[in-house]
């Protein structure tokens, strides 16, 4: 490609064409630009575009496109080809910082984000001259040059904030430093005299404070790595004249916009920062400075607005002084009362107050306020950063600040008192200071645990927050029904139940209010309280208690999810759960209308499932209405199935993906409720379950299984009489479960479910298969996990079809095949299982081994009778084996495609354990014993000469005690 | 290590639920490029002007005398060059003394004029004593000036020169070829070992006997230390060999400033290889070193406590001689010294000792450290709880469960929690193993509920759930493990579809090759 007019002409018609609305001229050209973009001079050809074009727009486009174009090809990957001649790269260093400087504005930008991503790769080897050549700029006297160097410096520089230290970083840190921090001293010093210079010009003045935020940014960059030499030398300059900014005003950069943070507000943030950064980590060198900035920044806070712009210096601000507060070697700078109460009274108080954007917040955008105030996600507040210098302060004095505010506290709710109308904004800043000043420590589970012991949490909760929650009209004043639903809610742990008690019907009440924060608050500090256990872990508000309430409860719950905006409530839905969950027996009366609604719900979000909390809460309540009803009386499970399999079958026909897993739980709790048959309409389902496409989604898998094991459970016969031919592709699914490192347990349930429930001649032709798969899993990758799972298996095996089948079985696969087994894998990883029920079978099946098998007793095998005896003596009285070899840790991760937990277990469709061996063998050891004793009556001297001749003695010991409480002897 | 197998690497730590057994016990790194300003507190490379024990009182001329200006350069240069004695004498003494004045004096010009070659030769002149002393305190100033300066020095051959002095009768000028010979030695570790190759030690050890003066010890011991100073490469273990057993000697000696310099000539040869550690502590001067930790002068204390701190940092075996000699008794004072490179050596001491077996984890806490490193992980400086975060990252790895129950116990949770804020990615990051640590030992007692709730309480999950937002990717992801695992409310994730068939296929497998496990 030629650098010539012809072809910076056809560059322009296609860079033109990338800006066409219409797609089909549109996308032709960007691929034509990319199936050229490897030539040589490409770059070079987009620069002289942005450079020279007489067309404005053809300028940007060719600056974007060249970007992104860097973007995509600068780095070299290594055995990749380099995407950039060497040419062209020299070519673009040695002009674009020169053509970025003198271009305007909108060009600059795009130019700036180039060099940074090419500085990112060749600075500093590969691009030496690239410092040495910005810095000449700052002797300019140009401020848009000079600003240029100073954006691009920023974005090379940032990165030393967020990388681990290494000799690479703090080499190139210390070449920029060389260069670098002379002249940005100089310029700094230079700035301040010129904004004095001209501190009647705006314009002038607003470049001016551009550079100095600039500047700033640059100085917390070289400076947070660690406190360099040249820094530390230069203290004096920077931090006089930070101070000195930090205290400047000028009314000519004060903005008139509201929201927008100005110059002067972005400057003192960023000097907070810094400032902030050297108390933290440079505090022995940074001490002599520090009272003149907690001074400057403390009068910047108090002669600071209410405005939102200011809310990020603010907090800034505030948060510095929170940091510093703390420190034990800096706690006289805030000792003195009269400091303490201004504190309090300047910043603290008026950064709490409630404002109009909170209020709008509450009333348009619910959702949004309910994060911040409820979840915590309230960082950058003035409230939280108040809130903030509240616990800072209490380090040391508790006291003195809890008198202080109680103070403000009293006189702020009488101002509320004398005209509520006009003043109930007070009364909210007096709830928020009772909740900041009191609250030490807090968990979502448990709302606030560790309460400051000055502050009187009840009295507060009987005088100012009962009245607002039996106001007889609910809708009014929302903000502090919602505020005195939140005190409940978070104080909850520490008030004494029978206030709990009166305010549950009180919190009933307010779900009905129209306000979204309010009516949502409710519904979760109902959730919240029936959540709360009392003695003996039961819940601290129990069913009986609740009867009175329990109709309006459920009525208002189901109402609340009809308000405007709340449809898919998630914290209503969740309330919806926990109070079946509480209620229990108290619900049955109302199920029949609750799950009309509840299903007509469910048939509702099928549609588009967008709240994933919501529709999890709505399956949870699903599953508990089910529970709760049929363990009075089984037989209703009819009327749930007739109720929910249509929208089921929907949601299956519709292949709701975010619903299956689901759908197959809560038809598993139901099928497991039916006595010993399967309904015909599970029997319809069958095939379809087994269809690869749900088998490939991860989140499918568990409770899938499940459910065939349900159908196993009940109806293993029923299958292998009118479905036999599923018989193979149900093997199917365990083979390919069996395959997978993360599924495979998942394909021993099911196996163990075939073996338990399917009778044995249905899939005797399959047996062998089954072992050599098993076999081969085994050989080629063999985990801890798998093991595990497979020794359950082939004892279940033996337990099932008796110790010579298994034998035979193993010996048919490959001669000897038993013996390798047992030494190989039984005798050593025996003691690796866990579980209760998982070592009983091992117990009862190698019991069998070793007292049902000839083998064991007349062949080469029988060399291994006495280790595997002490390896079941091992598993009765050793601690389990729970290590795990170090290249086994990655599995589950690895293996699983993408790695997704996709699965959402719903707690309340939980199955019960399940123990095939029963109450057939009580206890294993005296199996053991009596098995043992049988055999040596069998053969009589072999036993005990064996156990005598290479049993250690430990083993023994614990062999004669079982053999004692079984009350037999071995002869 | 790109950043990729740091991740890795890190993640496989976590998974490897504690069961990776990488040492983590940490060298002093020298190596690192450093952007702060050396350090204020370590013994002086070079120095001038240093008063001599033996000095005759008749020449005990203090070296501002207000006579130094009077002195011309050209007058110097004649003096020296001519062939009179005393004029000689009296221009070397002239030099010195201009050489001696406390701020700039004229190095340059004094080489430039080319009078190193007559020092040098003047040094030689056993029958002018007073020539050969202020030749020699000629040179001695020069040599401790900058790189350039000693290098002028030595290339006059001042070297074998100023060790056959080391011999002289006049003590006060064998002293004055000590200092010299200490200042060419702190140059670095090329000038060292030269020195070495040229027996400078046998020759300075002849010099000790019990009628040698304290004053002349004590440069000796400086001159010793110079010789034991630096890395890439290390003095030579013939060397070290040499040394050692003078050195150990000279630390049972009283007299402070001898300690203190003897106990920096430990401190650089602990400061390496853990072979090197060996041949220091074979001496069996661990003991002495920890009493020293206890000496109320803290320039004693200082390189003492450099000298343990390097100690443990080497093998298990070697932090256990730290231990039977009580460091653990001594480091909870030094951790409450007012002086904030004190507590980060004592910590980062600590920090190796917490990365031993959980035997020596056990004698720690025993000794009562716990309350010490809360203390310091609150109130200390940031290198300070830096050191004592490893030291709680270090604990965890190693400790038994138990004893990571008794450190969070301790309010150590509490406290390396509010350190999440601080402003360095490596910081945050091993907090967070620790974090990750705690609860893995949660994890076998059954109580991971507990302890998020207890971390959530203390404002940790906040801060954590703040990390996802982190710049650094690896602090981003850990971040994000930890809530996963550990603070998750069970969110319901995507999945993806493909194929299209209607049943699995059950396909026995074709045996092909014997199974053999």
């Amino acid at each position: 490609m030629e650098l010539n007019d012809a072809n910076l002409q056809t560059l322009t018609e296609f860079l033109r064409k990338t800006l066409d609305p219409d797609p089909t001229v549109r996308r032709p050209a960007e691929k034509f630009l990319e199936s050229v973009e490897g030539n040589q001079n490409y770059p070079l050809l987009l620069l002289t575009l942005l450079e020279k074009s007489q067309d404005n727009v053809i300028r940007v486009c060719a600056a974007v496109t060249f970007k992104n174009y860097i973007k995509r090809n600068w780095r070299i990957v290594e055995d990749e080809p380099n995407k950039i001649s060497d040419a062209d790269r020299t070519a673009i260093k040695a002009n674009i910082v020169n053509l970025m400087l003198s271009s305007p504005e909108q060009i600059q930008k795009q130019l700036s984000d180039a060099i940074s991503i090419i500085g990112r790769e060749d600075f500093p080897q590969k691009w030496p001259d690239l410092l040495t050549e910005m810095v000449t700029r700052f002797r300019s006297g140009d401020f848009h040059i000079i600003n240029g160097v100073l954006r691009t410096a920023h974005s090379l520089f940032k990165r030393y904030r967020h990388e681990f230290k290494s000799n690479e970083l703090w080499t190139e840190i210390k070449l920029v430093l060389g260069t670098f921090a002379l002249p940005l001293t100089e310029l700094f010093k230079a700035t301040i005299e010129l904004c004095q210079t001209h501190a009647n010009d705006v314009n002038a003045l607003k470049v001016l404070f551009s550079s100095l935020t600039l500047i700033s940014k640059l100085f917390y960059s070289l400076n947070f790595q660690d406190l360099p030499e040249f820094f530390e030398d230069n203290m004096e300059t920077w931090m006089t004249n930070f101070h000195g900014l930090l205290t400047l005003d000028n009314k000519l950069l004060q903005t008139d916009d509201e929201e927008e943070a100005g110059l002067l507000e972005l400057l003192k943030s960023q000097i907070c920062d810094n400032a902030a950064l050297y108390a933290q980590k440079y505090d022995e060198e940074f001490q002599p400075y520090l009272p003149r900035f907690v001074t400057a920044i403390w009068n910047l806070l108090v002669s600071t607005g209410q405005e939102v712009k200011y809310d990020l210096l603010v907090s800034n601000a505030i948060q510095f002084l929170a940091s510093v507060c703390e420190r034990p070697h800096y706690k006289h700078l805030f000792e003195d009362q009269n400091t303490l109460t201004s504190i309090c009274e300047k910043v603290i108080v008026p950064n709490m107050e409630f404002r109009s954007a909170d209020e709008e917040a509450f009333e348009d955008n619910s959702e949004e306020y309910i994060r911040r105030d409820l979840e915590g996600s309230d960082i950058d507040t003035r409230r939280r950063a108040a809130c903030d210098l509240v616990r800072g302060l209490c380090k040391f004095f508790e006291g003195p600040v809890t008198a202080i505010f109680s103070g403000y506290v009293n006189s702020m709710l009488s101002e509320y008192a004398k005209n509520p109308g006009l003043n109930w904004k007070h009364k909210d800043a007096a709830t928020y200071l009772v909740t900041s000043l009191a609250s030490k420590a807090q968990t979502q589970k448990h709302g606030i645990t560790q309460a400051n012991e000055l502050v009187n949490l009840t009295e507060f909760f009987v005088n100012h927050i009962l009245p607002d929650l039996q106001s007889s009209n609910v809708n009014e004043f929302p903000v502090l029904k919602a505020d005195a639903i939140k005190y409940v809610m978070i104080f909850r742990s520490k008030l004494p139940k029978e206030q709990l008690l009166q305010a549950v019907p009180l919190l009933i009440t307010h779900l009905q209010a129209e306000s979204t924060v309010q009516h949502t608050y409710a519904a979760h500090a109902l959730e919240r309280l029936f959540t709360m256990r009392g003695p003996n872990n039961a819940t601290l508000i129990t069913s009986a208690e609740m009867a009175p309430f329990t109709e309006q409860l459920l009525t208002n719950l189901f109402k609340a999810l009809t308000l405007p905006g709340s449809a898919e409530n998630e914290y209503i839905m969740k309330a919806i759960m926990r109070s079946f969950s509480l209620l229990q027996e108290a619900i049955v009366p109302y199920i029949p209308t609750l799950i009309g609604q509840l299903t007509h719900k469910l048939l509702l979000v099928s549609k588009n499932p967008s709240k994933p909390h919501f529709n999890h809460y709505l399956f949870e309540s699903l599953c508990l209405s089910v529970r709760i009803t049929c363990k009075a009386n089984p037989v209703t499970v009819s009327s749930f199935e007739e109720a929910l399999f249509p929208v089921f079958t929907e949601i299956l026909q519709n292949d709701v993906q975010e619903f299956l897993p689901y759908v197959f739980q809560v038809m598993s709790l139901l099928l497991e409720i039916h006595s010993n048959s399967i309904p015909a309409s599970y029997m319809a389902l069958f095939p379809h379950l087994l269809q690869p496409v749900l088998w490939e989604r991860t989140g499918n898998i568990p409770p899938l299984v499940r459910l065939l094991q349900a159908f196993l459970e009940k109806g293993g016969a029923s299958i292998a009489a009118s479905a036999a031919d599923k018989i193979p592709g149900l093997l199917g699914v365990f083979q390919k479960l069996i395959a997978s490192k993360a599924n495979d347990h998942q394909g021993f349930y099911l196996l163990n479910s075939i073996i338990e429930n399917m009778p044995p001649e249905s899939i005797t032709q399959y047996r062998k298969q089954i072992f050599i798969l098993l076999f081969q899993r085994l050989q080629s990758s063999k985990t801890t996990k798998f093991i595990k799972s497979f020794l359950v298996f082939i004892n279940l095996y033996c337990v099932k079809y008796g110790a010579i089948a298994l034998q035979e079985i193993f010996d048919s696969i490959q001669p000897k095949m038993f013996g390798m087994v047992l030494e190989k894998i039984i005798i050593p990883e025996v003691q690796k299982v866990s579980g209760t029920v998982e070592k009983k079978i091992c117990a009862v099946g190698i019991t069998k081994i070793l007292t049902e098998c000839p083998a064991m007793m007349d062949t080469e095998y029988t060399k291994l009778w006495t280790p595997l005896l002490q390896a079941l003596i091992g598993l009765f009285e050793l601690p389990e084996d729970d290590s795990i070899p170090d290249d086994e840790h990655f599995i589950d991760i690895e293996d699983t495609p993408g790695y997704q937990t996709a699965f959402s277990q719903l707690a309340f469709a939980g199955r019960k354990e399940h123990d095939p061996i029963g109450d057939a063998v009580g206890n294993p050891k005296i199996l053991l014993a009596q098995s043992l004793h049988k055999l040596s009556t069998a053969c009589p001297g072999r036993v005990p000469s064996m156990l005598n001749t290479s049993l250690n003695a430990e083993a023994l010991k614990f062999l004669q005690g079982y053999l004692q409480v079984a009350s037999v002897q071995l002869v | 290590m790109s950043t990729e197998s740091v991740v890795n690497k890190r993640v496989s730590k976590f998974k490897n639920m504690g069961k990776d057994l990488a040492k983590l016990r940490e060298k002093r790194v020298s190596e690192c490029v450093e952007l702060r300003k050396a350090q204020k507190n370590e013994s002086i490379l070079k120095r001038r002007n240093i008063i001599l024990s033996s000095l005759p009182d008749e020449e005990a001329v203090s070296p501002e005398h207000n006579d130094t200006l009077s002195f011309r350069i050209e007058d110097i240069i004649r003096d020296v060059n001519s062939e009179d004695r005393e004029a000689q004498t009296r221009g070397c003494q002239a030099a010195r003394k201009l050489l001696s004045k406390g701020c700039d004096p004229p190095f340059k010009e004094i080489v430039d004029a080319g009078l190193l070659s007559r020092f040098v030769s003047f040094l030689s002149m056993d029958d002018e004593p007073t020539l050969q002393f202020e030749s020699a305190w000629a040179l001695t100033n020069i040599a401790s000036g900058n790189s350039w300066h000693t290098q002028q020095v030595v290339q006059q051959g001042a070297v074998p020169a100023f060790i056959n002095l080391l011999a002289s009768p006049m003590l006060h000028i064998s002293e004055q070829a000590v200092w010299a010979l200490g200042n060419i030695a702190g140059d670095g570790p090329a000038y060292r070992d030269i020195l070495i190759g040229c027996n400078v030690i046998p020759a300075l050890l002849a010099r000790i006997s019990p009628d040698t003066p304290v004053g002349y010890l004590r440069n000796l011991t400086w001159t010793l230390s110079n010789l034991c100073r630096n890395k890439k490469p290390c003095p030579p273990s013939f060397a070290v060999q040499q040394m050692l057993p003078p050195l150990v000697r000279l630390l049972h000696l009283s007299d402070k400033n001898i300690l203190s310099d003897a106990c920096w000539a430990i401190s650089y040869l602990t400061d390496g290889s853990n072979d090197r550690i060996d041949l220091v502590v074979k001496t069996g001067i661990v003991p002495r070193l920890v009493e020293l930790m206890n000496n109320k002068e803290l320039f004693i204390v200082t390189p003492a406590l450099r000298s343990i701190g390097n100690i443990v940092s080497g093998s298990d075996l070697h932090t256990q001689m730290a231990i039977d000699a009580g460091v653990l008794n001594v480091l909870p004072k030094l951790l409450r010294l007012p002086k904030p490179t004190v507590q980060k050596e004592a910590a980062w001491a600590l920090s190796n000792i917490a990365a031993g077996p959980c035997q020596q984890i056990q004698q720690l806490i025993t000794c009562g450290l716990l309350l010490p490193l809360v203390e310091v992980l609150r109130n200390g400086d940031f290198k300070t709880q830096k050191e004592a975060v490893w030291a709680v990252t270090n604990f965890t790895n190693g400790g038994t469960v138990e004893q990571v129950v008794s450190l969070v116990q301790s309010g150590a949770l509490e406290a390396i929690i509010n350190l999440l804020q601080v402003k360095d990615a490596k910081f945050i990051l091993i907090i967070l193993e620790a974090v990750n640590n705690m609860f893995i030992a949660a994890e076998k007692l059954g109580e991971t509920e507990k302890l998020s709730l207890l971390i959530e309480e203390l404002g940790g999950l906040e801060q954590i759930e703040m990390l996802q937002n982190h710049e650094n990717e690896m602090v981003y992801q850990t971040a994000h493990d930890l809530i996963e695992k550990y603070f998750n409310d069970g969110d319901i994730e995507e999945v993806q579809v493909d194929t299209t068939q209607t049943e699995f296929e059950f396909k026995p497998p074709d045996v092909q090759k014997t199974f053999e496990f």
